[in-house]
C-alpha cells in the first residue's frame, strides 16, 4: 500500500517540475541551515575532544568584585595563588586543576617566527582533559616541583617547528623567549574554540614567567572541578561557595572598597553564556532574540511551504472530487497527501545532509578555527530527523484537511 | 488603477497578513544589516591619522620582577633604537594601535566633561607612527618640565571642548582635579587608534614620565623587509637585558587583520541570516502568488474580456506584489525611523536614513523578481477558456 | 455591427481534430436583438467567443463596428473590446473583493485616456442608477441575490457605453421572475441603440427577441425574424 502511495507521489511530483524544485529548495535550505547550526552548537557547548568530561566539571573562571551598593564593579581572572588556597581543601571532587590562559608568545625557529599560545599548567590538567598522546606522556607532580623545564606540544606546532618529516621530537629542545624546554609529549591539537584547552605548547607551572607565585588575588588562571558523576555537581558548587564566603573581602585589589564578592563554579553551558550576556542585564533581550531567531528559521519556510501545498491542492480538487464521487473514503485521500509531503520532505532532508556534510568538510578543512572538528553527530541527525518528519506533517497537514473538506459538487466545478 | 490595486489587496488582508509578517521581518533584518554597513563603511573612509606599515609594537611584561622596572624598560629601548634595523623606537602604555585595549577618561573644561580616549606616549611617538600634526607643536621631551603637563588632542576632541576657540595654551583638567591638569600645545587631524572601522572619537594624548612603571610597550618602525630572525635576535637581547621578563613582538599588520575579523564576523553571519530570510520570502511570495492566480483565474478571464492586455494582466499583479511590499515595508519604516529619532546607538541620522532607503529599494527589487514568473503565466491564460471553466 | 464572413474554427489537439465550426456566415446590424439557441457542443460558446474578439477564426473574417479585425493584435482586440463590446456571463463573474461600485468601475480603468476618478464614479453610479441597484453601491457581491449580481454584471457591461453588448445564458442561473427582470432590462438597453447577442436555452426568453438564429453541430439550421413589436411585461 505504502509502495501504491509513493508511486503515485512521484507522478504527481513530476507533473510540476518547477513547483516541485521550488519546494524542495524551500525544504533543503532550511534543513540545512538548521543542522550546520546544529552542529555548530554542538562543537561550542557538547562534550568533545579534549574536554569530554564537560558533563562532570566545574569552571571557575571569574572573579567579580562590588562594592557594598553595587555601583561599582571589577571583574577578571584569578591568581594560581588565590584558587590553589580556596580549592586546596574541597573533598568533594575527584580532581582538581588550575591552568593559565593561552598566553600569546613568538617562537622562533631559522628565519620563520610562529605564533603561539603557551599554557602554565598542573598535573591534574592531564585527568581533567583527554588529550590522545602521538607520543611521550605528560608531565606529573613529581617533574613539577622539582621545576623542570618540560613541555608538551600540540602536533600542529611540532609540524611548525620541527618539520613534517621529522619522526619522534621526545627529548628534543625549544626555546621561548629565551628559556630552553625538553619536548616530553606531542598531543593532538585542541580545536581553537575550546579555550580552556586550547594552546600550542603545554608547560609545567613552576616555569619560569608564569606568575604563579604572585601574591594578588588577580592574575590569568582558571580552576576546573571534576566531580565523580554528573550528580555530585549541586554539592561541589556548594561547597565551594563555603569556601568562598570565608574570603576576606579586604584582600581583593580593586580600586575601591570591596563589598560584594561572587566567584561562580558553573557548568560549562552557564560560563559560556554568561560570557555572552556578561552578567544579566542582556538576558531576557537575548533569549528573546534567540526565539524570534529560531521562529523565523522554521516558521516562515513553513507557512511557505503550507501555501505551497495549498495551491497544488486546489490544482487538483477535481481530480479530488472525482476520486471521492467514487467513493474514495476521505482517509484514503488524506493519507495519500501526507505520504506525498512526507516524501518530499525526506528528499530535501537528503540533499539537506549532503550539503552539510560539504559545508563541515569545507569549514573544518579551511582553518577557519584552527583544529575545527566539526561533525554531523547522531544527536544532530535524529534532532534533524525528526524536526523534517514534523516539516512534512505540518505542511501537509493543514491543506489536506481542507481538501477533505470539499464537498464534491464544489471540488468538481472549481 | 493604482488605488484599485491598493483596494483589491486592502480588502484581502486577511489573507495576505503572514506575506506581510515574512516581507516585514525580512526587511527589519536587512535594515540592520545595512546600518551595519554604513556604519563601517563610513568610518572606514575615515583616514587613522597614522602609519603602521613595518610597525611592530614589543610588550614587555615584568612578571614577579618588582624592582627597577622603569630604568630597565629605558635600557631596553635605548638598545632597541641602537639596532641598524630599528628607524625609530618610541614607548607607550599599553593601548598599542589595534590592540583592542581601551584606556578612557573624562576630562573637563569650562566646567564641560568630555570622554575621551587616553594614550600615554613619549617625544618620538609622532616620528615612529608618522603622525602629522595640524596644529600646534608635538612634544619635545623639555615639554614635561612646568606646571602643566602638555597634551595633544585631535580635532574630535577640540570640537566637543573648545567648539571653534584656538586649544593651544588652554588649560584642561581630569573631572575630579585628582590626575592631573594639562596644557594643550597641539592637534592632531585624527588617530584612530583602534583601527579603520572605529568610529572617530576624542583622543587626548599625553607625555610620559620615564619614571612611569606603567607603559611597558615599545612601538618601533623596523626598516622595510627586515624579517624574523632579526626579531629573533632582538627577543634574545630584551631577554638578557631583563631578569624574567616576557616580550611579546606583535606586527601592527597582524593586529588590525584581527581587529578587523571582530568586524566582518558579524557582519557575515547577519548576512547570511538576511540571505536566508530573503529567500524564504522569495520563496513565499512565488508560493502564495501561484495559489492566487490559480484561484483566480475566472477573475484574470474577465479582465482580459473587459479589455486588460495580457502585459496588463501581469502588471496587475506585479503591482499588487508591490502593494503589499509597500504594506509591510511602511510598517517597517515606522519602526525603523525610530532609531534615528531617538537617537540609539548615538549613531548619526544619515547612517540611519541611507540604510532605510536601501532596505527598501532591495525588498522591491526581490519582490518584483518573484513575481515576474507568476504574472507572466498568469498573463498566458486564456480568457476563453477560463471564462467557460466556471 | 456584427459581420461574421466565411468562419470556420477547428480545435486540434496532439491526435484530434474537431470543426467547431463550419461556414459560417452572420451579419447582425446595429440596434437588432439576437438570439442564438442550440444543443450543448453545437458550437454556441465558440460563436461568442469569436464575435466577442477573445478567439480567432481558423479561416473567414470578423467585422467589429466597422473594423476588420483580422490583422489585429493583442492590445488593439483588447482596446476595440473595451470600447465598444459589454459582455454578460452566465455565472456573473464578479470580483468577491471588491464593492459594487467598485466591480462597475473596472471596464473604465483599461479604457485608452483613463477617464478621472470622479468622472469614472458618476459614469459607474449612473449605470447603476439605469439597472435600479443605486441603493446597493457599497455592497459586496456575497451580500446579493442573484437577479442583483447579475445587474451589477449588466451594469458594468455598459459603463462605457459599447455599441454591442454580449450575454451568455444571462438567465441561466436565475428563476423565472428574476429572469424577467433581467430581459427587461435588456430589452430597455435595446431600446436605448444597444445592439444585443445572446445565447440562451430558453425559448420564452428568445421569444422576447427580434430574431433567432439556431445552431447545430457548427452550422447555421435557422434565422428567423420575429415580431418586430416587443411585449413589455
Amino acid at each position: 500500500m505504502i509502495t501504491n502511495y509513493i508511486k503515485i507521489a512521484w507522478k504527481v511530483l513530476m507533473r510540476h517540475p518547477v513547483y516541485t524544485f521550488i519546494t524542495l529548495f524551500g525544504i533543503s535550505l532550511t534543513l540545512t541551515v538548521l543542522m550546520v547550526l546544529t552542529s555548530f552548537l554542538d562543537h561550542l557547548i557538547g562534550a568533545h575532544y579534549p574536554e569530554t568530561k564537560r558533563d562532570r566539571s566545574l569552571y571557575i573562571e571569574r572573579m567579580n568584585a562590588y562594592d557594598s551598593a553595587r555601583s561599582s564593579m571589577s571583574s577578571g581572572q584569578m591568581s594560581f595563588r588565590f584558587l590553589n588556597k580556596y580549592t586546596k581543601s574541597l573533598r568533594a571532587p575527584e580532581r582538581v586543576s588550575i591552568f593559565s590562559e593561552s598566553i600569546s608568545s613568538n617562537v622562533y625557529v631559522g628565519d620563520h617566527r610562529i605564533k603561539i599560545g603557551i599554557k602554565f599548567t598542573d598535573a591534574a590538567f592531564w585527568q581533567v582533559a583527554e588529550f590522545n598522546f602521538l607520543e611521550g606522556y605528560p608531565y606529573n607532580a613529581q617533574t613539577i616541583a622539582n621545576g623542570n623545564r618540560v613541555a608538551v606540544i600540540t602536533d600542529g606546532f611540532k609540524d611548525q617547528y620541527f618539520g613534517r618529516e621529522t619522526a619522534s621530537v621526545l627529548g628534543k629542545s625549544i626555546e621561548i623567549e629565551g628559556v630552553q624546554y625538553r619536548v616530553i609529549g606531542v598531543v593532538r591539537g585542541s580545536p581553537a574554540s575550546r579555550s580552556f584547552t586550547n594552546a600550542d605548547v603545554y608547560v609545567p607551572y613552576t616555569a619560569p614567567k608564569s606568575n604563579y607565585q604572585s601574591r594578588d588575588t588577580r592574575g590569568n588562571y582558571t580552576a576546573i572541578l571534576l566531580a565523580g558523576n554528573r550528580d555530585d555537581l549541586a554539592a561541589l558548587n556548594a561547597e565551594f561557595q563555603v569556601n568562598i564566603s570565608r574570603v576576606p573581602l579586604s584582600e581583593i585589589n580593586a580600586g575601591f572598597s570591596v563589598g560584594i564578592l561572587e566567584v561562580p563554579s558553573e557548568t560549562y553551558l552557564n560560563n559560556y553564556l554568561n560570557q555572552i550576556t556578561r552578567g544579566g542585564g542582556l538576558t531576557t533581550a537575548f533569549y528573546g532574540a534567540i526565539a524570534f531567531i529560531i521562529f523565523m528559521l522554521m516558521g516562515l519556510p513553513a507557512i511557505n511551504l503550507v501555501n505551497l501545498n495549498l495551491s497544488r491542492i486546489l490544482e487538483r480538487s477535481s481530480e479530488i472530487g472525482v476520486r471521492k464521487a467514487f467513493g474514495a473514503p476521505v482517509r484514503t485521500l488524506l493519507w495519500q497527501f501526507i505520504i506525498e509531503n512526507v516524501f518530499i520532505t525526506f528528499i530535501g532532508a537528503a540533499i539537506a545532509l549532503l550539503f552539510t556534510a560539504l559545508i563541515i568538510h569545507a569549514v573544518n578543512t579551511s582553518g577557519w578555527i584552527a583544529y575545527a572538528d566539526l561533525a554531523i553527530s547522531a544527536p544532530v541527525f535524529l534532532i534533524s530527523v525528526f524536526i523534517t518528519l514534523l516539516f512534512g506533517l505540518l505542511s501537509g497537514l493543514l491543506p489536506a484537511f481542507r481538501m477533505s473538506k470539499l464537498s464534491i459538487a464544489n471540488a468538481l466545478k472549481a | 488603477m493604482v488605488t484599485h490595486l491598493f483596494k483589491l489587496i486592502w480588502n484581502k488582508k486577511r489573507t495576505h497578513t503572514l506575506l506581510l509578517v515574512e516581507i516585514w521581518a525580512s526587511f527589519m533584518v536587512l535594515f540592520g544589516l545595512m546600518v551595519l554597513l554604513i556604519y563601517n563603511l563610513g568610518n572606514y573612509t575615515e583616514p587613522l591619522g597614522f602609519s603602521y606599515d613595518n610597525v611592530w609594537a614589543v610588550n614587555l611584561g615584568n612578571n614577579e620582577d618588582t624592582t627597577g622596572i622603569s630604568s630597565k624598560v629605558n635600557r631596553v629601548l635605548q638598545r632597541v633604537k641602537a639596532y641598524p634595523e630599528v628607524e625609530s623606537a618610541s614607548r607607550m602604555s599599553d593601548n598599542f594601535p589595534f590592540s583592542g585595549y581601551f584606556n578612557g577618561m573624562g576630562v573637563s573644561y569650562n566646567n564641560v566633561t568630555t570622554q575621551v580616549e587616553r594614550y600615554v606616549v613619549d617625544d618620538q611617538f609622532a616620528k615612529t607612527l608618522a603622525i602629522p600634526v595640524a596644529a600646534g607643536t608635538w612634544f619635545r621631551n623639555a615639554d614635561s618640565i612646568g606646571t602643566y603637563q602638555p597634551l595633544i588632542i585631535n580635532r574630535k576632541a577640540r570640537e566637543r571642548m573648545f567648539g571653534s576657540e584656538n586649544p593651544v595654551g588652554k588649560v584642561v583638567s581630569d573631572y575630579e582635579g585628582k590626575k592631573g591638569i594639562w596644557r594643550v600645545i597641539g592637534v592632531v587631524d585624527t588617530f584612530k587608534g583602534r583601527g579603520e572601522f572605529a568610529s572617530d572619537k576624542p583622543v587626548m594624548i599625553e607625555l610620559l614620565r620615564n619614571s612611569s612603571v606603567y607603559d611597558k610597550t615599545l612601538i618601533i618602525r623596523v626598516k622595510p623587509g627586515t624579517n624574523a630572525q632579526f626579531e629573533a635576535r632582538l627577543v634574545h637581547d630584551v631577554v638578557a637585558l631583563t631578569n624574567g621578563w616576557s616580550v611579546d613582538v606583535r606586527y601592527l599588520t597582524d593586529s588590525r587583520a584581527s581587529l578587523h575579523q571582530q568586524v566582518v564576523v558579524p557582519i557575515v553571519i547577519l548576512s547570511i541570516v538576511c540571505g536566508f530570510l530573503l529567500i524564504n520570502v522569495a520563496l513565499g511570495l512565488f508560493g502564495v502568488l501561484n495559489l492566487s492566480i490559480t484561484r483566480r483565474r475566472s477573475e484574470i478571464g474577465l479582465r482580459r474580456a473587459i479589455g486588460a492586455t495580457g502585459s496588463g494582466v501581469s502588471t496587475q499583479f506585479v503591482g499588487e506584489t508591490w502593494v503589499l511590499a509597500t504594506f509591510a515595508i511602511l510598517i517597517g519604516l515606522l519602526l525603523a525611523v525610530q532609531f534615528p529619532l531617538l537617537n540609539v546607538f548615538d549613531l548619526q541620522a544619515g547612517v540611519y536614513l541611507t540604510a532605510m532607503g536601501v532596505s527598501v529599494c532591495i525588498i522591491y527589487l526581490i519582490v518584483t523578481l518573484c513575481a515576474l514568473f507568476p504574472s507572466r503565466q498568469a498573463a498566458l491564460i486564456q480568457p476563453a477558456i477560463a471564462l467557460h471553466e466556471e | 455591427m456584427i459581420k461574421l464572413t466565411n468562419i470556420e474554427k477547428v480545435y486540434r489537439t496532439s491526435s484530434i481534430e474537431t470543426l467547431a465550426l463550419n461556414t459560417i456566415n452572420l451579419h447582425v446590424a446595429a440596434g437588432e436583438f439576437l438570439s442564438i439557441m442550440g444543443p450543448s457542443g453545437c458550437g454556441k460558446s465558440t460563436l461568442m467567443n469569436l464575435m466577442g474578439l477573445l478567439d480567432t477564426p481558423s479561416k473567414g473574417t470578423v467585422e467589429i463596428a466597422g473594423q476588420l479585425v483580422t490583422q489585429y493584435r493583442d492590445k488593439e482586440l483588447a482596446q476595440l473590446r473595451n470600447q465598444q463590446i459589454g459582455f454578460i456571463f452566465q455565472s456573473f463573474h464578479l470580483i468577491n473583493d471588491l464593492s459594487v461600485l467598485d466591480n462597475v468601475e473596472i471596464p473604465l480603468l483599461y479604457r485608452k485616456g483613463d477617464p478621472a476618478g470622479a468622472s469614472r464614479r458618476a459614469m459607474a453610479k449612473e449605470a447603476l442608477e439605469k439597472v435600479g441597484l443605486s441603493n446597493r453601491m457599497s455592497h459586496f457581491p456575497g451580500q446579493l441575490s442573484g437577479g442583483q449580481k447579475q445587474r451589477v454584471a449588466i451594469a458594468r457591461a455598459i459603463v462605457g457605453n459599447p455599441a454591442i453588448v454580449l450575454a451568455d445564458e444571462p438567465t441561466g442561473n436565475l428563476d423565472s421572475v428574476m429572469g424577467n427582470e433581467i430581459m427587461n432590462i435588456l430589452q430597455q438597453l435595446n431600446t436605448d441603440g444597444s445592439t444585443i447577442v445572446m445565447v440562451t436555452h430558453d425559448e420564452a426568453m428568445a421569444k422576447k427577441t427580434h430574431r433567432l438564429v439556431r445552431l447545430f453541430d457548427g452550422s447555421m439550421v435557422g434565422d428567423a425574424v420575429l415580431k418586430s413589436e416587443r411585449v413589455n411585461e
